[in-house]
Formats: structure tokens, sequence, C-alpha cells
């Protein structure tokens, strides 16, 4: 098999990309902020503002203390799409006055997210054949919950694109070792976009040492152990620093000279050395090692290159932000009737949610996907599965893997799992292409049945029906696409009655903007429940709320209040049936009857 | 005959996938069937309007359907929450439930198990569109001879501390407001999901009581006393318990509300003669511990 893909598939891909990027941004007014975009807009107008001084007086933005100024909020994430949403908006919008300000801050997204049918269809069209490729590259995107996310200046999405390109890369360059450098700077490029990330080398570590010790001679192979070596000892290293300083201790006392750092240098340096010596020796095993190594020496580089915060204070700062994530707070979350608030979560979680919402024409190739995936992975080991089902070999494996990855990691007792999907959004492409196989299987088993004249019809029609029931589906959630629930749960309601989540924070609000903006009184006090004030001014400033009226901090003191149902703020409604003394509201988001945001006008006094 | 039988058996995944998907579309668009119209919910507004009577409630089932509130009258209480099927709706001797059982997943073995017991349908269910109105006698409703809520007027409040006088509670409006950042006042809070009407008590602080003395209670067959911490106060572990002792003629009752306890704590007293009620509230942690209380008096069934 050819791993690069042909100049038709090239043409498709970029195709496929502008398509993403055209139906995104025209799709994307509507679309409500949710809690958090809106503090990546205000943190990517800031930096936007930094990044003018260091042209306008240089000297001045490097300084360590304008840098903390200026990087200090939300810090909790890196750079790199807060960095694009900056400069986007700043030229799209604030200069150009090309488009409003959400779609300036929004265009990266809506591009980086675009890489993703592009890459499932360059991956699955060399795997699989361009029938393969392209239903991979349709199928992910089709599915509500995708396509709400990929329009939203946030991390998921890119995130999920990122994996989706080192992991390319990395295979890629396990043939072409000219894609090496290449798949170094899409991991940092990964690292800068969210920190899952960091999983990354974990997840492809087996797959290029497993891969360099098969192409090894006897000399590769000693160079080998001697990094498996090198890596033992680094593991034991911080596990006795564990054991000495414990978790918040090692966190606290770790700076510039300290033996947390020695430990880094000491790892990076001994592999550097090896990696080094592997190429003189061993040739075709450095080839295949040579992904991991350029991840491992310009993903860091990158990804404290691209931080400004990071420059004066890189060991204590990055000691906070990995601290930071690996205790993040548990926000409620609602599942078959019951409200999540701490661990421990349900194992099966993100298997049911993940059932529940994928319409059940793409869960279907999806899972069988899966399923022989696993089945063609053991059949390397398992010789009568092998016969039955044929033998993966490692692109199966590394498929499987990335399929599964995300999708354990979120199952894990202690980790969130407020969110829902967008926290395994990585392993969705994946899926996406498994279940491309599986739809190329299917058509082509269709079309041996068939006249050749019809067998291209055939899969175009087969296609287009597997796919009617998502887009329908899409098509009729949108901009509401944190509602959706697919047919296995019954549909929005159906979830409704099972007592899962029926919606994120704020995004849905826009629902009854436009009969809020119709009805408020001029200089209305609003309480916009769950919406902070930072989305709060965003509505405004984007038209999508009258700019005279008010917000204000809850029922007791507004004219209109805008609840969302959520079950853990049931007591919210209920203050504002107290505060404005009925129980009627005056209007409502009810998608598919249930409610979504509920509406209340304070009765004239 | 054999090659058909090849031809389906090869393009058998082909049709699986189009089986599913056409299942799929078939299930999106029946489903707006499965949603009423406007008009019918103003049908189910006036034939409300026309049959309803003091004390009726709307049940909805499923619990979630509250887009029903847009539509009925206001004045006609409507109770829709999750474990809504539970609940005695014991002010109600009739209850209209107002189905949707067109719904997909629409909870039908959790109505039956929880709500049906001791009531009886009164008539045949009307229909409006997918909507069906069935008015049910309540077995299990009660005489409700005095709510504590309706008599914040009367109580008496006060906060007593070990070894020291009790001191007394001022009105601010409709709120009662104590030394030691205590208050009393009626409201509707949340517990459990459950929206009420209730006294909102903040015990005092220290450790110490916050005492609520009704001087003239009337008899009664039985004292209902119901707490419960209110809203996302209620889940976490560790927190401190809550002690409350009601005094009657029929003698004391004491509950307590236990850490992490979410929902009503219930007890009951055997019949009561007429006189003073004391209801005394206590915790070492009051500003977690913020408690909805239910007290009635109750009489024979309706």
């Amino acid at each position: 098999m050819i791993r690069a893909p042909s100049q038709t598939d090239r043409r498709i891909a970029l195709g496929l990309g502008l398509l993403t990027f055209v139906v995104l941004w025209a799709t994307e007014r509507p679309v409500g902020f949710v809690r958090d975009e809106s503090v990546y807009f205000a943190a990517a107008e800031q930096f936007a503002r930094w990044w003018a001084l260091l042209f306008h007086r240089p000297a001045t933005a490097l300084s360590d203390s304008v840098i903390t100024q200026a990087f200090d909020f939300n810090h909790e994430h890196p750079m790199l799409m807060k960095s694009l949403f900056g400069w986007s908006y700043t030229l799209f919008h604030s200069v150009l006055g090309w488009v409003r300000p959400a779609a300036g801050f929004r265009l990266p997204a809506f591009a980086v997210a675009a890489l993703i049918p592009a890459l499932a269809h360059l991956w699955g069209s060399a795997l699989w054949g361009r029938r393969a490729g392209l239903f991979a590259a349709l199928c992910f995107f089709v599915v509500p919950r995708h396509f709400f996310h990929a329009h939203l200046a946030c991390f998921d999405m890119p995130v999920a694109a990122m994996w989706l390109l080192v992991v390319y890369l990395f295979w890629r360059a396990q043939e072409d070792v000219r894609l090496a450098p290449w798949s170094g700077l899409a991991f940092g490029l990964a690292l800068a976009t969210k920190h899952n990330a960091f999983f990354l080398p974990v997840v492809l570590a087996p797959f290029g040492v497993l891969a360099a010790w098969r192409a090894a001679g006897e000399e590769g192979r000693r160079v080998l152990v001697r990094m498996g070596q090198a890596a033992v000892a680094f593991i034991a290293y911080l596990a006795l620093l564990l054991a000495v300083l414990g978790r918040v201790g090692l966190v606290r006392s770790w700076q510039l000279l300290s033996p947390q750092t020695f430990g880094v240098l000491a790892l990076v340096v001994a592999l550097t050395a090896l990696a080094v010596q592997l190429r003189q020796r061993d040739t075709a095993a450095f080839v295949r090692l040579a992904p991991l190594v350029a991840m491992g020496l310009i993903g860091p580089v990158v990804f404290y290159v691209h931080w400004p915060y990071l420059w004066y204070h890189p060991v204590d700062r990055l000691a906070w932000y990995f601290d930071f994530h690996a205790t993040h707070v548990h926000y409620a979350w609602t599942y078959l009737g019951e409200v999540l608030r701490a661990p421990p979560f349900p194992l099966p979680y993100v298997f049911v949610v993940t059932a529940l919402t994928l319409p059940v024409s793409l869960l279907l190739p999806m899972g069988v996907g899966l399923l022989r995936a696993g089945a063609r992975t053991l059949g390397d080991v398992v010789p009568a599965l092998g016969r039955r089902f044929g033998r993966g070999g490692e692109t199966e494996w590394l498929l499987g893997v990335n399929a599964l990855f995300s999708i354990l990691l979120i199952s894990l007792p202690d980790v969130p799992h407020f969110g829902g999907v967008k926290h395994w959004l990585p392993s969705m492409p994946f899926l996406a292409l498994l279940a491309g196989r599986e739809f190329d299987r299917a058509a082509a088993r269709l079309s041996s049945a068939l006249p050749p004249r019809r067998a291209m019809s055939a899969s175009v029609a087969l296609g287009a029906v597997v796919l009617l029931p998502a887009l329908t589906l899409t098509v009729h959630v949108h901009p509401y696409g944190t509602s959706a629930y697919g047919e296995l749960a019954g549909g929005i309601p159906g979830a409704a009655s099972l007592g899962l989540q029926r919606q994120y924070w704020s995004n849905n609000v826009t629902g009854v903007l436009p009969w809020m903006d119709a009805n408020a009184p001029q200089g209305g006090r609003v309480w916009l429940h769950e919406v902070n004030g930072l989305s709060f001014r965003d509505y405004q400033r984007n038209d999508m709320l009258r700019k005279d009226v008010t917000p204000v901090g809850g029922p007791e003191d507004a004219d209109l209040a805008a609840v969302q149902y959520h079950q853990e703020f049931r007591e919210q409604e209920v203050l504002v049936w107290q505060a404005f003394g009925t129980q009627v509201p005056a209007t409502g988001l009810y998608l598919d009857e249930t409610p979504q945001v509920i509406v209340y006008r304070r009765p004239a006094r | 005959m054999n090659e058909t039988a090849h031809r389906l058996r090869t393009a058998a995944p082909a049709l699986a996938l189009v089986l599913v998907a056409v299942l799929g579309l078939g299930f999106q668009l029946q489903l707006p069937r499965a949603f009423p119209s406007e008009a019918d919910y103003r049908g189910v507004a006036e034939a409300l309007a026309g049959t309803r009577a003091r004390g009726d409630v709307v049940l909805l089932h499923p619990w979630w359907t509250e887009r029903a509130r847009l539509f009925l009258p206001g004045d006609l209480p409507l109770v829709g929450y999750l474990g809504d099927t539970a609940d005695d709706l014991l002010e109600h001797p009739r209850i209209w439930v107002l189905a949707n059982e067109r719904l997909p997943r629409t909870p039908d073995a959790d109505f039956r198990r929880n709500f049906l017991p001791d009531r009886t349908p009164l008539a045949e269910p009307r229909r409006f569109g997918p909507l069906t109105l069935t008015p049910y006698r309540n077995g299990r409703a009660r005489t409700v001879v005095l709510a504590a809520v309706d008599a914040l007027d009367r109580l008496q409040v006060s906060v007593d501390g070990s070894g020291t006088p009790p001191q007394p509670c001022r009105r601010s409006g409709e709120r009662v407001l104590c030394p030691f950042d205590a208050l009393v006042e009626v409201g509707w809070h949340e517990v459990l999901y459950q929206p009420v009407r209730c006294l909102f008590l903040v015990p005092p602080s220290g450790g110490r009581t916050l005492s609520i003395r009704l001087p003239d209670a009337p008899a009664a067959d039985a004292l209902l006393l119901e707490a419960g911490i209110t809203w996302e106060h209620a889940w976490l572990a560790g927190r401190a318990d809550v002690q409350l002792h009601l005094d009657s003629p029929a003698g004391a009752l004491h509950l307590r509300i236990p850490g992490a306890h979410e929902g009503f704590v219930r007890g009951e007293s055997p019949s009561s003669a007429p006189g003073p009620w004391t209801l005394r509230v206590t915790t070492s942690s009051p500003q977690d511990r913020q408690v909805c209380v239910r007290l009635r008096a109750l009489g024979p069934p309706p």
C-alpha cells in the first residue's frame, strides 16, 4: 500500500475542506456562545492587543510584567487557537469590517475543523479507496453534535483535528521520513491547542518503538534497548520524587533549578544522543522512530515558543498548568435521571452517551467498523480470528487504538464527565474512518451484485441514504446541537424522558433573544440564567440582543428572566416564580416539546 | 432462485445499512406527530376551565412536558418534575393527568408503579391531538386543616441558646429576621427537583436553635412535618445534620436531615388537640443547611 494520496484525492480533500469551511461560515450566525467561548473571545482580543504592542513597542511587550499582564487571563489553556481567533478578529472584523465580531473570532476554528474531512478523505482513500475516504469525511460532519462544535471558537474540535493530523503524519512519516519533522511540528501545534495532546506520545510511542524494533538489526536493537532503559530510569526517578515529595510537593517545588527539571533534561539529552546514534548505526530503524524523535524534539519547543506566558517562568507555570488539568473541578451533569456531581462516575457513561447521540445510521458502521478493527487486530495474535477477519497489522492497530483512546480515557471514573461528547471528540474521526471502510465494503458488495453500469450510482445512492438521517437531524436541530440526540435515545424528547443532559450552558438562549428584543422594555433589566457577563456583551455587540437592555444578576432585579433547563438548576426557575409571582412563562425555547430556555416576564405592578 | 439469493447475500451489508437508515429516517419523520399543537393545548385549557374545581391539580406525564404551562390557567396548580409520580399531592382530591404517550420513551412503567396506586380514573380520557386529559380521584388526599406557610403572620420566632434567654426575631416585610443570621420566610424553593412553597429557614449560627411557635394551632387527625435541604446544598457528603424537634399537644416528633440527604425527610404525629406547636431547628453549619419545611395539620380524606 502506498500511503501518499493521489493528486485527485488531494484535490478532493481540498474541496472537502473548503466546503466544510464555507458551510460552517454560512451556518454560524445563529449559533449561540457556549459558556467558555466568550471567555476565549475576550482572551483572544486581549492577546491581539499584545501582538499589536509587540509590533509597536517590542521592548515593552516582551517584558515579564507586560507578558504576565497580557497572558494571565485564561492561562489554563495554551495560545495557538486564541491567537488565531484574535488575529482573525482584528483583521476581518476590526480592520476590514467584513464580518461580525463572532465570525471574526470563529473563522480560524472553521479552518482547523475543515482539516478533519480533508484528512479523513486522504487517509481513508489511501487505505480503502476513494469511496471510503469520502464517506468517512462526510459522516463525521453530518453528526449534529460534531457540526455544532465545529462552529465554536473553542478548542475541542481543533484538538480533534490536530490529533488526527499528528497521527496521520506519524503514519505517513513511517513510510516517508521527510514527513517526520512535520509530524513533530503538528505535535507542537496540537500541544499548543489543548492539553489532550499530551497523551499523543502515550498512544504513538508503542507504535514507533515497535516498528523500529521490527526494522532494526542487532546494532539498532541495542540502541533501542538503551533508549528503553533511559525511559525506565526516568520513570523510576519520577516515582522516587513522587514518593519523597508527594504530588503537591512535586508541583510546588518544580523550578528551573530543581531535581524535576534535571530529570526531564537528562531524559531529553539521553534520548537525543541515542537517536543520533541510532541514525548512524541503523537507518531503517531510525526512519521508523523518526516521527517520535521529531515529536519529542520539536513539539515541546513549539509549545514553549508559542506561549509567551511560559517564557520567563517556564517551569512553575507549566507545573501549574498540568496541575490545573489534573485536578479539574467537576460540574454537574445529568445522566439517566441522576445528576453526576463528583467521582466516581459510571464506567459505561461515554459508550452510552456516544450511542445515544450518534444518528443510528452512522452508529452502525462506526460500531461495526470498530468491532472489525478489534477482530482484525486480535487476528494478529489469534490465528483463528486472523483467518476469519483477516490480520490487522500496524495501521489497523493505530486506527483502533486512536478510535478508543479518548473514549476510554474519559471513561475513567475520576475524569471530569461534564461537557459530554466534546471531551472525546478526538476519537470520533477515527471511528468515522472505520465507518468509511464498512461503507466501502457494503457498497462494493452491492455493486458486485448489480450490473457494472449501475455500480457507481448504487454507491452514491447508498451513501445518500445512509447519511440522510444524520443530515436531517443536523438540519432540524441546528443551531442547538448540544441538545441533539439520535434515534436510539428517542430523539430529544426521548432523551428528556431518559433523564439525559438537555443542553450545555448559555448557547441555546439564542432561541429566545428575538422575543426578548421585541418585548423587553426600553432599558429593561434582563436576567439570562447561565449566560455570563462576557456572553451577554457578545450577544449585544453581535446584534443578537438590543444594546439598551441591562444584565442583572438574578430574577429579583429583573424585568425579564430566561432560565436554562438544567436538572441541577431547578431552584433557579423556582426563584423566578417567587420573584415574579407567576409560574406561567411568557415564551420559551421548546425543542421537540422539551423545555430548553423558559422566559418569564414580571407582571405589571 | 440461487442467483437471487446469492445477490441478496452479497448485498446484505448494504441492505442492513439501508434498513437502519430508513428506520432512522422514519423515526424522525413520524416524531412530529407526537407534538401537540397550540390548538391542542388551548383545547385542554378550555376543557379544564369548564370542569375544574377547587383543589384540582394538573400532573404532567411525562414529567418534563412543561410547555403546557404556556397555555393552562395560571391559577391552576401544575406539577411536573423528575420524580413527581411519587408525589402524594395530598392537598388535591382530584388530579388531572395531562399525558402524551406518543412521545418516545414515555416512562409508563414508572407512572403505573408510582402514580396509579390509590388513584381511580373518574372519566374516560379526553383526546386533544396527541394529548390525553384524564381526571383521577386522589385516594391519598387529606384535608389540610392548617399549613404553616399560611400562618407566617402568627408565628412567634426566636433564637434559643443554651443558658441564655430566647432572643426574639423581628419582621421585615415578608421575612422574619433573627439574631445570629437566622431567617424565616415563606417562599418557593426546590428540594430534589420538587418545587415547593414552604417555610424557608436559615438556622442560627453557633449551634443555637431556631424556635418557631404557633400558639393557636387547631385540632388535627395528624401533624405532617416534612423538611429538606434546598437546591445544591443537599448532596455534598460531610455536611452537618439538621435536627428538627416538633412539640405539639400530640407529643414530640423528632426528625433528622442527615448530612448528604437529598429530598424530604418526613414524620407524622398522631391526632392532636388544639394548642401550640413549637418547632425547633438546630444545625452546626447553617449557611449550607438552608431548610425548606412543610408543616401541615391534616384532617380526614376529603
